[in-house]
């Protein structure tokens, strides 16, 4: 990890975006009190991490990117630990476990063993386990990576709901679209340093107003942008694999003298698309790559 | 301690959901037993002076109670706990790291009671008899049950430090030389002198020793004393080296 400095406010759902490796995961684990922290300072629900983790732990629940589940325990024997793990007790846990699991739709499930679970209904478990003493905040280390996306979007709902309750959460993705759907804030985390940190309306709005996606169809970028020089309401132009991303005041307005310009230098294009910016251009603007796996929204013209 | 006995019950609970885990590991001390006793009784019939009246099989019972007591189980279901993620769950949560190993060790002790009871019975069934008497048999699983409990320590440890399937599993096998250099097919004293110096020097062999001397001579106190001194001494390492790689695991 390089410099990071970040505060989430309470009762947010803060998400830290960023592509696989980027240090999500080891931020996170660091302030779960997973990994010792390298140096610089961390207070989660205001106790310092290094000074006092178990007072963190106290006040956090946790689910981590690798479900953690014991695969010989029954959904509900499992939930009844937990409690016990967190000082609740006796009838306490078990009227706990009980509400858990009939609110994340598990009831059924309750008395057969973790193992024979879906993918789906192990991230749900896994999502009550962290929730049994309700805690203040709640982390979540790519809670939709690998699910169906019916799954993915139950989780999503289920995550606003917790926050609804008043908890702070902070998830990591590597989604775009989750982070815009789901997050009141987002950092970009790239190669263990923040890119950028915002709304996603905020974010977005900083690219610009419209952004036109040219596809190079072995054109030279630099020709491009050379024909392109000047151009009325162009405000920034960036590269990326096999395309130039223009973020102009006006896309449809512009295209027509985009193409002019283009076929005047001889330049072949492949496909022309405008949009609204997206936090994918955010995250290209910032990194200078596109995210893996990022959904396509533009529309063709 | 509330958080030890709860994760004490749920590691009894595998035993239970996963005998295939505990079944096959009586089969070979029970193997053991048999093969030797149908292979040495012609040449030490029960005259022998060293079993005292008794068969060959009053003999073998304590290697075979070792046996049934000395597996990596704990230590398997702790470095496949590590693997699939609920160990960074259970690190999470406000407990001491402690009470992870003590549960381990907890549900050491309820298996080695159970195996090494069901060996004694299988003994007794072959024609041994508990010269110490009831006390004495009880007496026995006990002690050999906390040998296990010492010995599981080892693969927890293996566990901790390797956290790796493979090496945890064959952690099991460096008990065989230990098991072996020791008197456990003769005594001491028929043993070639480089074999009985390394095999008075092997702990192992008061753990042999201490148990036998209950079912072949009754109670030897002085044999008991080294027996359990031992046990103790290899449970108080094993379950100091497992706490502190515990305490010191995100480090690593």
């Amino acid at each position: 990890m390089r410099g990071i400095d970040l505060a989430v406010t309470p009762g947010e759902i803060f998400g830290f975006l960023g592509p696989n490796g980027a240090g999500k995961t080891t931020t996170v684990r660091m302030l779960c009190t997973l990994l010792p922290p390298t140096g610089g300072s961390a207070t989660v629900a205001g106790i310092d991490v290094r000074e006092d983790g178990a007072e963190v732990r106290r006040r956090i629940g946790v689910a981590l990117q690798e479900i953690g589940l014991d695969p010989v325990q029954t959904g509900r024997e499992l939930l009844e630990l937990q409690c016990g793990l967190y000082g609740i007790t006796g009838q306490a846990a078990r009227e706990r476990a009980g509400e858990l699991l009939a609110l994340f739709g598990l009831t059924d499930a309750a008395e057969r063993r973790t193992k024979t679970y879906s993918g789906g209904m192990k991230r749900r478990l896994d999502l009550a386990s962290a929730l049994v003493h309700s805690p203040p905040v709640l982390f979540l280390d790519e809670p939709t990576t690998g699910l169906d996306p019916a799954s993915r979007l139950t989780v999503w709902d289920e995550v606003r709901r917790i926050r609804e309750a008043g908890t702070t959460i902070f998830l990591t993705t590597q989604y775009l679209e989750e982070a815009d759907n789901l997050c009141d804030r987002v950092a970009i985390i790239d190669a263990g340093a923040i890119v950028a940190e915002g709304t996603p309306e905020h974010l977005k709005g900083e690219m610009g107003h419209d952004v036109v996606t040219l596809s190079l169809d072995g054109a030279e970028p630099a020709a491009v942008e050379e024909a392109l020089g000047g151009l009325a309401g162009l405000e920034r132009v960036v590269a990326g694999p096999g395309q130039l991303a223009l973020y102009v005041e006006d896309g449809a307005g512009s295209i027509a003298e985009i193409v002019r310009r283009l076929d005047r230098g001889s330049i072949r294009m492949g496909a022309v698309t405008v949009a609204r910016p997206s936090l994918d251009d955010v995250f290209l603007r910032a990194t200078g790559r596109r995210l893996e796996g990022a959904s396509d929204e533009r529309e063709e013209t | 301690m509330r958080e030890v006995l709860l994760l004490g019950r749920r590691a009894v609970r595998e035993i239970a959901r996963y005998p295939e885990a505990t079944i096959p590991a009586l089969f070979i001390p029970l193997f053991f037993l048999a093969v030797n006793i149908g292979q040495v009784s012609e040449t030490f019939p029960d005259t022998t002076p060293f079993l005292n009246g008794q068969g060959y099989v009053a003999f073998q019972l304590p290697v075979s109670l070792m046996f049934a007591v000395a597996t990596a189980t704990s230590g398997l279901a702790l470095v496949t706990e590590i693997d699939g993620g609920y160990f960074d769950k259970l690190l999470t949560a406000p407990i001491r790291r402690s009470s992870i190993i003590l549960g381990r060790l907890a549900s050491d002790l309820v298996r080695g009671l159970l195996g090494s009871t069901v060996v004694l019975l299988a003994g007794l069934a072959l024609g041994a008899h508990i010269e110490a008497g009831f006390l004495g048999a009880v007496v026995l699983v006990v002690l050999a049950a906390l040998f296990g409990v010492g010995y599981a320590g080892f693969g927890i440890l293996v566990a901790l430090r390797t956290r790796n399937v493979q090496a945890t599993n064959t952690s099991f096998l460096l008990f065989f030389p230990l098991l072996f250099l020791t008197p456990n097919f003769v005594p001491f004293d028929r043993l070639s002198p480089l074999m009985e110096t390394l095999a008075r020097a092997n702990p192992v062999s008061h753990v042999i020793e201490g148990l036998r001397s209950l079912v072949i001579q009754g109670w030897d106190l002085d044999k008991l004393a080294a027996c359990m001194g031992v046990i103790v001494g290899l449970g108080v390492v094993l379950t100091a080296l497992s706490l502190r790689a515990i305490a010191r695991y995100d480090s690593d």
